[in-house]
């Protein structure tokens, strides 16, 4: 009784850990002009060009967070939404990167980036524009 | 002049990527579908629009197998590069390779984008991945309509401009280019001056496009076609009968007007999905003028969809000869039996080659979300020919009979 009281606690702690890590969506600083909900969702889905978005690794949490969050969207609703930009070439998807570091980076070369980072991984070199 | 700009374009990615240490990135992506299909009837082959031979009662995978891979090539921030091919059982029965996309894509402004190359030609609500099983929800899409214009690639430049106006995202892309392709049958298709326009609107769940075509069709390498309009015109000019001349003229598919006109709504609100199009196709040729449309609807239950789709093709207006059944008094004893096989030819136009015929199909199915990018489809189709042979091929003289197909599919991208 006790091991399984606590296998569901243990299990409660990984189906809420997702949420625990904040996440934001920044841009370059160089970047003036406020951004919505809308317009994220609309870049992160193919329906606008007015960012270059930068992805999460497939699978990994915060990347399931933000399409949540942002698009109401589970990871593998976006990604069928992308194979059809894709296999009809009308888009190519988001370029992937491994970390919020790489985000990062992805960002500060190019002023037209967009990405999703934890809240505690902001720095000066990017811009907080959303909290989702 | 010409060779300058040609050589500035190609030189500013270059100067750009490098400006901005972003080296050109590639993306590699593919999809599939393995299937078996069957069928209920031994006299006519089921088969997709457009493959030379299909499925009686022995199983066979060649109907609605066929695997696809593409390269994506992002050269910077306005220029992209990509190439699809995909390996599928079409004109010819063995798996053939054809590069299904090869474009340059610009993006000039955040809201228009010209593309150069090779295209799918956007005439119909998923002409562009109509071979991506796992995006669709019936394992094919309904032949009855997509039979109608049996080409997939436009050769030419297109401009796709996308704005959103509130909750909705509004699409509008202009073709212009030529179709080559070549036809069950050993038929060629030229499609020369082809300009497509299509129009989209999403809102939310729901899809709605309108779309129309124009060109100047050729259709060339029709022995038995030639043998006819040859034959009407001898006969024309011999026994001074003028309106088979005519009848040739208006019969041969040499440059002629062609159009297709169509529309089509889609609907992904709350675990209803809905998809239904509608299309007229108009040629000055023996090529039929037809209506086609289908309508699909279905339920999500957690990772099953259960649908059902109806699909009709009829034929509209097929040139035949309208004039005396006989031949003039006085006339040489050949010429009546002459007039009458050639009519009687004429007659056999209206189901002679690729999507000519004229028929309905009921299908139920059941599609089954595997795993992440897998599907598993289940579907049963009951085709009713009419008038003839329907959209059946190599079938037995006078074959007009419903027929059951069974297809089981896998789905994958990657």
């Amino acid at each position: 009784m006790k091991k399984l009281a606590s296998a569901v606690v243990a299990a409660m702690a990984l189906a809420s850990f997702p949420a625990l890590a904040e996440v934001v969506v920044v841009v370059n600083p160089a970047h003036g002009e406020a951004v919505s909900k809308d317009q994220v969702a609309n870049v992160y889905l193919g329906k606008s060009t007015a960012f270059t978005p930068v992805d999460q690794a497939d699978g990994s949490a915060i990347r399931g967070e933000f399409y949540k969050k942002v698009a109401d969207k589970d990871a593998s609703q976006a990604k069928a939404l992308w194979s059809k930009l894709v296999f009809t070439g009308k888009a190519t998807p988001p370029k992937e990167v491994g970390s919020s570091a790489d985000v990062k980076k992805a960002i500060a070369a190019n002023p037209k980036a967009i990405g999703y980072i934890e809240k505690s991984a902001v720095d000066a070199t990017v811009k907080v524009v959303l909290t989702p | 002049m010409n060779k300058r700009i040609l050589a500035t374009l190609l030189a500013l990615p270059l100067a750009t990527a490098y400006a901005q240490d972003s080296s050109p990135t590639v993306k590699v992506s593919g999809f599939g579908t393995g299937a078996l299909t069957v069928s209920d009837n031994d006299d006519a082959e089921f088969g997709r629009a457009n493959q030379a031979r299909g499925v009686r009662k022995d199983v066979r995978t060649g109907v609605d197998s066929n695997l696809g891979l593409q390269a994506d090539m992002t050269i910077n921030n306005w220029l992209s590069v990509t190439g699809q091919g995909l390996v599928r059982k079409d004109n010819q029965d063995d798996f053939g390779a054809e590069a299904s996309l090869a474009f340059a894509k610009a993006k000039v402004t955040d809201e228009l984008s010209i593309r150069v190359g090779r295209m799918g030609v956007p005439v119909f609500m998923i002409s562009e991945y109509r071979n991506v099983g796992y995006l669709n929800t019936f394992v094919r899409p309904p032949q009855e309509m997509y039979s109608q214009v049996p080409f997939n690639g436009i050769d030419g430049i297109d401009a796709t401009w996308q704005r959103g106006f509130g909750d909705t995202s509004v699409t509008a892309q202009v073709s212009y280019g030529r179709s080559k392709s070549k036809l069950a049958g050993g038929l060629d298709l030229d499609m020369k001056k082809l300009l497509v326009l299509n129009l989209m609107a999403e809102y939310g769940p729901f899809t709605a496009r309108v779309g129309r075509a124009d060109g100047k069709l050729t259709v060339s390498g029709a022995a038995s076609l030639n043998g006819l309009l040859t034959s009407l015109r001898a006969a024309g000019t011999g026994y001074r009968l003028p309106e088979l001349n005519t009848l040739a003229d208006r019969l041969v598919s040499d440059e002629k007007d062609a159009s297709f006109t169509s529309a089509g709504l889609g609907m992904d609100w709350n675990n209803i999905i809905g998809q239904a199009e509608y299309a007229k196709r108009k040629t000055h040729s023996y090529i039929n003028d037809t209506t086609s449309w289908y309508v699909m609807g279905g339920y999500r239950i957690g990772k099953f969809l259960p649908y059902y789709t109806h699909g009709k093709v009829a034929i509209d207006n097929a040139p035949a000869y309208s004039g005396a059944s006989a031949c003039p008094a006085g006339y040489p004893a050949a010429c009546t039996p002459t007039l009458r096989a050639l009519t009687a030819g004429v007659g056999t136009l209206r189901s002679a080659g690729v999507g000519q015929g004229e028929q309905s199909t009921d299908s139920i199915g059941l599609r089954w979300d595997l795993y992440n990018s897998i599907a598993l489809k289940f579907q049963v189709d009951r085709i009713k020919p009419k008038n003839g042979k329907g959209l059946f091929l190599n079938a037995a003289p006078g074959f007009n009979q419903a027929v059951t197909v069974g297809t089981v599919a896998v789905d994958f991208v990657f």
